[in-house]
């Protein structure tokens, strides 16, 4: 179907640049405006499997990099059916200091266990999610913990190291 | 039955009957829970050593945390271990229960699982062998003969800095309910 994916996609969404990534993956970035259209658009042709919802934190550019790894199911022969490739990478940036982003369970409903973690993982807050509640973590954080600037080190010394060893009474 | 300990049987007989009757609690934590299959099963057959695996806390007494434990886990460490019916036995497995091991600046792993629960006795390495379970267990037993295998004792007596530290991490526990003294009102806050 999506013979010259590149060309498609590039015509159909603006300020969207398409790339080729390692040999068996496209990458694709765009404006976090239109992560929906754009995976809506990939899920229509042909990559219908949301393998991972993934985030890179790039404090240089004061930017989130949200990451969504699309793929497309493989025929019995090993042919991608008419695909030219098996995996399209999808990258949006998200400002550092406020993300917010649309939700993409609508188009993928897989997603919902990976915005959550992203949630509370990198602190980025997904509109229209209907569950984004704590997943992992027990205690609150003031920095969301794999944020760069979060410093695991000092976190360790102020709570886990100030818990003292149990005493024994010597009777 | 070894004729040779029959003077042990008839002397303490309970001792000997928790000894040689360890039922391990199956709680899977972290990557240690990797090695528990081919002890239990025919390779390394922990029955042999009287170690058998059983499926609720509420039949168990030895527990071992075979792992890294994050405090979602220790949430469910501490109410799984206030489950165990007396006498009961804790063996941290692996050096990650020991003082954090690889996780040593984890923002979501404890260091010192003594800390929190009691434990008899550790298995150092990573990953420990199979045959290291076998030689904490016959040193288990030399510590149940003795009367050093004492956790849940060192538990009831200093549960105040056992439960103060739990605390720490996790705000106010709800469970397991403080005994009040015995006016039979729970304890505000409790269930």
């Amino acid at each position: 179907v999506s013979n010259g994916l590149k060309e498609q996609l590039e015509a159909a969404f603006a300020r969207t640049t398409v790339t080729d990534g390692r040999a068996n993956e496209y990458l694709v970035s765009c404006e976090k405006e239109s992560v929906l259209s754009v995976l809506a658009w990939l899920k229509d042709s042909g990559y219908d499997h949301l393998a991972l919802v993934s985030c890179v934190d790039r404090p240089a550019l004061g930017q989130l990099e949200l990451v969504f790894v699309l793929s497309a199911y493989m025929q019995e022969d090993g042919g991608l059916s008419g695909r030219e490739k098996l995996n399209v990478i999808l990258k949006t940036a998200l400002p550092r200091d406020n993300p917010e982003c649309q939700t993409a369970t609508h188009v993928f409903e897989i997603a919902e266990p990976y915005e959550r973690e992203l949630h509370e993982l990198f602190g980025i807050n997904f509109r229209g999610h209907k569950r984004l509640t704590p997943l992992f973590l027990e205690r609150e954080y003031e920095i969301p913990p794999f944020r760069k600037d979060f410093d695991t080190r000092a976190y360790v010394k102020d709570l886990f190291d100030n818990i003292p060893a149990i005493e024994e009474s010597k009777e | 039955m070894d004729r040779n300990q029959l003077g042990k049987w008839l002397k303490q007989p309970a001792k000997m009957a928790n000894k040689y009757s360890l039922n391990a609690v199956y709680f899977c934590t972290g990557c240690g829970i990797i090695e528990i299959p081919p002890v239990i099963t025919a390779r390394w057959d922990a029955e042999r050593f009287g170690v058998v695996p059983v499926a609720t806390p509420r039949q168990g007494n030895l527990f071992m945390i075979t792992g890294y434990v994050s405090l979602k886990t220790l949430r469910a460490i501490i109410r799984t271990y206030e489950q165990m019916p007396d006498p009961k036995y804790t063996v941290g497995f692996g050096s990650c229960p020991i003082n954090g091991g690889m996780y040593w600046d984890s923002y979501n792993t404890i260091k010192h699982l003594d800390r929190y629960i009691p434990v008899d006795g550790w298995i150092a390495g990573c990953m420990p062998r199979p045959e290291a379970v076998f030689v904490a267990v016959t040193h288990l037993w030399t510590l149940i003969e003795k009367g050093m295998a004492n956790s849940s004792d060192r538990y009831r007596k200093q549960y105040g800095q056992y439960r103060a530290n739990q605390e720490k991490l996790f705000g106010k526990l709800d469970w397991p309910p403080l005994y009040d003294g015995g006016n039979g009102k729970p304890e505000k806050g409790s269930r």
